[in-house]
């Protein structure tokens, strides 16, 4: 078969650095969507702990709704497909990307589309919410450093709106 | 005489000379003046032309409430903005400001003339006058009124400048950075609250810096509230409303006081959400309603304060004071302090305080008790005034050079209303107040009524033994709304000052009444002979000063103004030179023209291309949804029309979508991969919200059944393979599927890999011919592309786009959702019945499909048409009639959906709904277009290979 | 833009990141091809348009995702409460 195929991008490899925050496209992640009516359930196919609470993360699991998880993983590890059991585990590994947004300006930046008080968000929280008119994942892995997920289609906008905003 | 530069005093720098432009002519002021204050110190007393009369005007005041002197200011192409007020501008070198509604200049202004007839501008003379006839209003009477009143021109170039943008938030906002906002900061700056103290001049002060006593507290508290980490300062930034749950929207201004245009944002726009907000926006002072009351020199007696104290300018040489409240006396002793002779001091009320009286007297002014000006000498300056005995109805004039009016305060309540926070009137101060709150706020200071200037004699206007019809005494300047017009709203019957608002315009320019509004009130509660809370108060909205629109578009513009989503293959395109369409808000290639082809050619070829050998489309925008679960059949069972239970993996089916209303809303094929999942596919457009339908009913209908929705629109990446040649080209490339006809049949699905990368492999069709779709995760979209690209090269391989994707789809018949159907159309309209499973007792929308009006005959129905002169390609949207020989207006029967050029057949074709159309079949039917009626027979709307051989290859 | 209480991520949140789903408390029918035309017509198209308190669905779309009922004041557009759906109504 032919050589490993090139993965394309919606942004450029190199990090954008300004002024107290940098934003870079993170390395690829593989993504699940893990589905079931309790975190228990998903624990007994998963073998892990799964966060109860809606924005908690645990082992990279987020928990962004009542029957809803993020898993995100750079493991190799093959994912159980839960057959035949009530849950429901798809792969959503190339539906995002993840920006990288670091720095002292960091909950700054994101603030200047996303309505949440990041001044009240918590290390390891997660939730869906939204950038100006586009919907995005945030993680705050640190104080200074957050994670963003966006939806490939958007990635270019939502690149030049944060570079954008930045450079202010 | 006019205005003057002190020799001391003020807060300006007058070691920083600052040279500018107003109407073209240079003048010198300094650095901390405003445009209002230098030209003023320069002796500018006319600053622009009314709005209706044209007649000349100055200063009325020193804030943002100034109603005259709008101007406009160009800093370059792009760069020009009109109506701003001279009082908020500041200078810089090389600002460029100019007067604006006059012709061809500022001191003689033709339009000057509409003064001198002023007797035929009554209040709703434009409603009277302009209504006949009807079609004169848009080609003559509007331009020729719009040339005659208005405001500054409207920028004709694209805005240059950036704008920023932001969400804050913070537990205690104060609005207003006077002596009451600054002390609410002061007060909890100790707390571990995030405070934002914000105020729409470029230094905090508010009315401190108009009073020297104050500056060294000013400065220690600016200095402590600075130095405080939780503090967040916003200077030059405007509260222009309050919205729900304490959300405000402000503008900050960055850049235009500064010399050079920059790359930096000249605005930002701040959406602040606080926990509790402050309200410390001071009051204006009121003017009186008088004769002559707009004549340039006549301006309020606490802006003569602030020009004095605050510029080191006097308004005049000799200014006189027309007060009814006692803040005007204090004014005018601080402008005797700073060394303003005063040449007398007038007051409608019989006495006064004792102490204003012994003060006066000290300073050696001369007093005139139960006194009112009724006349004002001098057309772009005053020189003298008439005043008025009250007690023996004796006019004198008094020679000065300024005329001061202190008519009482009204608080700024603007952003309170907003909040919908209640009034209650307080007659004492003849003005309303704040009463309940809304939202967690509180109002201080001068907003609040709270004040300790003294007190002050209500009134409506200063009486005058003139002939009443005969004066000009302006209630509100900026719409040249006289005492005359609102009393005359009176007579013709207006009772709601709502009404008379309208009627008059009173409060309707752009500083919405800051001046005029109370004045108003009281003139119309005098006629109405009505207490002033019985006929109300009109409702102050947002913007409370007026904003840029490149502040509220913020990064909205450009590149920026709305997402454009697109496609990992989407660069590819682009660097073949494809020709884009928008479809939702995804960016999509249409054609691929080569050198010299223009759209028809390009379709053509590429229709051409799929029919003989293979194309290749990007699909990757086509909605995917995962439905996962046990229930996943029963409950794909239930959303669509058809059986899907017995579905087996690896096979997939056409999915009809209907509303419950039993209307067509979406379709896709749809495959089984396993027994509990299943991967749909939706329309391009119809992604979300098919998505948002499923989850509704799942959630809210069905809870019980265990079943999860995934969207997967943008895990991967679809490639569309069609032609004869289609699988020559994938068997090289693919690993883990047999591609035979056999093997891997037509509505089938296959897992396996493509050049490495794992792949969901659908054998369907959207053109008729043998077709693949290649499901690859989306990062690999632009390589497995590209691997086919180089594989399909023997074949020449064709790219081809949405028109010429639509084109072959027509030629099979395939309706697009939201093109052929519009929201009205049943499966049974659409020629979809086979798609409906008859025996199925429920699905969404099937009980709708047998309501009295679905089931009546003469619904529109999807029939094909075919010209009968094959080269005329109809027109989308055209209107079909039965006989074109009917009389004007006809009976419109149907109109064209689809219509194109169809190579393969060599003739256009077309798609239409037409009522009753099912039973017209070799019917004649006729389209009227400009210029010729075409004739044109019904057809079924499959045009090509009906039998469908061409598939199961 | 209100800020609006989510029942399942129980806390307040910024309106876009919600959609209003129309009326609350109106169930499908369970046996839909029973209804006579005019319940059908009721259930499908019939809506209360209340000046004051109001049953309304909305979802928390960008955010957890859940539908959920509210109750909300259409006069001054002040939330009650929201409710999960499914919950009796208030």
């Amino acid at each position: 078969m032919s050589e490993a195929l090139f993965r394309n991008e919606p942004v450029p490899s190199t990090p954008y650095v300004a002024d107290g925050v940098s934003i870079s496209l993170a390395a690829p992640l593989k993504r699940y969507s893990l589905r079931a009516r309790t975190a228990e359930a998903l624990e007994t196919v998963l073998n892990v702990k799964v966060p109860q609470k809606i924005g908690a993360t645990e082992g990279g699991i987020a928990c962004l709704g009542p029957d809803e998880w993020l898993l995100r993983t750079a493991a190799e590890t093959a994912m159980p497909t839960g057959a035949g059991l009530p849950v429901a585990i798809t792969d959503i590994g190339e539906r995002s990307i993840c920006l990288i947004v670091e720095g002292p300006r960091a909950a700054e930046l994101l603030m200047t589309g996303c309505p949440l008080d990041l001044d009240n968000f918590a290390v390891g929280r997660a939730t869906r919410t939204i950038y100006e008119t586009v919907e995005i994942i945030i993680i705050r892995e640190g104080e200074d450093r957050f994670h963003v997920e966006v939806w490939r289609s958007f990635a270019a906008w939502l690149w030049t709106a944060f570079t954008a905003a930045a450079s202010h | 005489m006019s205005g003057f530069r002190l020799e001391t005093g003020g807060r300006i720098d007058r070691s920083q000379p600052v040279t500018f432009s107003f109407d073209g002519k240079t003048y010198t002021g300094f650095a901390g003046d405003s445009l209002a204050s230098a030209l003023l110190a320069n002796g500018v007393m006319l600053f622009g032309r009314s709005f209706k009369y044209h007649r000349p005007r100055g200063l009325v005041a020193a804030g943002s409430e100034e109603p005259n002197a709008l101007i406009s200011v160009n800093r370059g192409p792009g760069r020009f903005t009109p109506n701003l007020r001279a009082t908020g501008v500041e200078i810089h070198d090389g600002l460029k400001a100019f007067s604006q509604n006059r012709w061809p200049s500022l001191a003689m202004d033709f339009g000057a003339i509409n003064d001198r007839l002023g007797m035929f501008f009554p209040a709703g003379f434009y409603n009277k006058t302009f209504m006949w006839p009807r079609s004169f209003w848009d080609k003559v009477y509007e331009p020729a009124i719009r040339k005659m009143a208005g405001l500054g021109d409207a920028p004709t170039a694209e805005d240059p400048d950036v704008y920023a943008s932001t969400y804050a938030h913070c537990d205690l906002l104060i609005i207003g950075a006077g002596p009451a906002g600054i002390d609410a900061a002061l007060g909890a700056m100790d707390t571990n609250k995030r405070i934002v103290l914000m105020d729409e001049q470029d230094e905090l002060g508010g009315g401190a810096l108009a009073d020297p006593a104050l500056w060294p507290w000013l400065e220690r508290s600016v200095k402590a509230l600075t130095d405080a980490a939780n503090v967040t300062i916003l200077t030059r930034t405007t509260a222009f409303g309050y919205y729900h749950d304490n959300f405000i929207g402000a503008v900050q201004r960055l850049t235009d006081h500064r010399p050079e245009n920059e790359d930096t944002p000249r605005e930002k726009l701040w959406r602040i959400r606080a926990g509790e907000v402050v309200l410390a926006q001071g009051a204006i002072e009121r003017p009186l309603v008088f004769d002559g009351n707009d004549t340039p020199g006549v301006m309020l007696s606490s802006a003569a304060k602030v020009y004095a104290n605050r510029y080191g300018v006097a308004v005049g040489k000799t200014p006189a004071l027309m007060a009814s409240h006692d803040s005007g006396w204090h004014d005018v002793f601080a402008l005797a302090k700073a060394g303003v002779g005063i040449s007398a001091i007038i007051d409608v009320r019989e006495s006064v305080d004792s102490a204003l009286m012994l003060e006066a007297e000290r300073l050696g002014i001369p007093v005139y008790l139960n006194h009112g000006v009724v006349g004002v000498n001098g057309r772009h300056n005053v020189s003298a005034v008439d005043i008025c005995d009250y007690g023996n109805q004796r006019v004198h004039r008094v020679n000065t050079d300024a005329l001061l009016m202190a008519g009482g305060w009204t608080p700024s309540v603007h952003l309170w209303s907003h909040s919908k926070g209640s009034l209650k009137w307080r007659d004492e101060l003849g003005a309303y107040v704040p009463d309940l709150p809304n939202e967690n706020v509180v109002c201080v200071g001068g907003c609040s009524g709270d004040w300790d200037f003294g007190t002050g004699a209500v009134i409506d206007m200063l009486p005058t033994p003139k002939d009443q019809s005969r004066i000009k005494a302006f209630v509100d300047f900026q719409n040249d709304v006289t005492a005359k017009d609102i009393k005359l709203a009176v007579r013709e019957g207006f009772r709601s000052i709502e009404h008379i608002k309208r009627y008059t315009t009173n409060g309707m320019a752009t500083d919405q009444g800051k001046t005029s509004n109370l004045n108003g009130l009281q003139i119309a509660s005098s006629a109405l002979d009505k207490p002033v809370p019985d006929i109300g108060l009109t409702s102050f909205r947002p913007p409370y000063t007026p904003q840029t629109f490149g502040a509220l578009a913020g990064h909205a513009k450009g590149a920026l103004f709305q997402p454009t989503r697109t496609t990992n293959i989407d660069s590819w395109a682009q660097a073949h030179g494809a020709v884009f369409e928008l479809v939702a808000q995804w960016r999509r290639a249409r054609y691929f023209p080569k050198a010299g082809e223009n759209m028809h050619a390009a379709v053509n070829r590429e229709c051409v291309a799929v029919r003989s050998s293979v194309g290749i489309f990007d699909a990757s925008t086509l909605g995917k949804i995962e439905v996962v679960g046990p229930d996943a059949a029963e409950f794909l069972n239930r959303m669509y029309t058809n059986p899907w239970k017995a579905l087996e993996p690896g096979r997939c089916r056409y999915g009809l979508l209907l509303k419950e209303d039993g209307f067509i809303t979406d379709d896709g094929v749809s495959a089984r991969l396993a027994p509990d999942r299943f991967h749909l596919t939706t329309t391009t457009g119809g992604a979300a919200r098919v998505l948002n339908m499923m989850e509704d009913y799942l959630q809210t209908e069905w809870p019980d059944l265990d079943v999860w929705l995934t969207s997967t629109t943008e895990q991967y990446a679809v490639i569309a393979l069609q032609g004869p040649n289609a699988r020559k080209v994938l068997e090289p490339l693919v690993e883990g599927i047999d591609l035979s006809a056999e093997a891997f049949p037509h509505m089938a699905i296959r897992e396996g890999t493509i050049c490495g990368i794992e792949t969901r492999l659908f054998r369907v069709s959207f053109t008729g011919e043998l077709g693949f779709e290649i499901n690859v995760p989306t990062a690999y979209g632009r390589a497995v592309w590209e691997q086919l690209m180089a594989q399909g090269a023997q074949y020449d391989i064709t790219p081809y786009g949405t028109e010429a994707m639509h084109v072959l789809r027509a030629e099979k018949g395939f309706i697009i959702v939201g093109q052929d159907t519009d929201g009205t159309v049943t499966p049974f309209d659409a020629g979809l019945d086979w798609a409906v499973g008859k025996k199925k007792p429920d699905f969404v929308g099937k009980r709708s499909m047998a309501r009295p009006d679905i089931v009546a005959p003469g619904r529109k129905q999807l029939i094909g048409l075919l010209t009968d002169d094959p080269n005329v390609v109809l027109e989308e949207g055209a209107q079909i009639v039965a006989d074109p020989k009917q009389p004007i207006p006809m009976t419109m029967i149907g109109h064209v959906t689809s219509s194109y050029w169809s190579e393969a057949l060599g003739r256009s074709i077309a798609m239409a709904l037409v009522a009753g159309g099912h039973d017209m079949t070799g019917g004649t039917l006729h389209i009227p277009m400009p210029g010729k009626t075409h004739s044109a027979k019904v057809s079924g709307v499959v045009f090509y290979d009906p039998e469908g051989a061409r598939l199961h290859v | 833009m209100i800020l609006i209480h989510c029942p399942y991520c129980d806390e307040k949140r910024p309106e876009i990141e919600f959609a209003n789903a129309g009326q609350a408390h109106i169930a499908r029918p369970l046996d839909p091809s029973g209804q006579s035309d005019a319940e059908w017509e009721a259930y499908l198209f019939i809506r209360a348009n209340p000046r004051g308190r109001h049953h309304e669905r909305w979802r928390h779309i960008h955010g957890c995702g859940r539908f959920f009922n509210a109750v909300r004041d259409t006069v001054t557009d002040k939330f009650e409460t929201t409710y999960k759906a499914g919950e009796p109504r208030r």
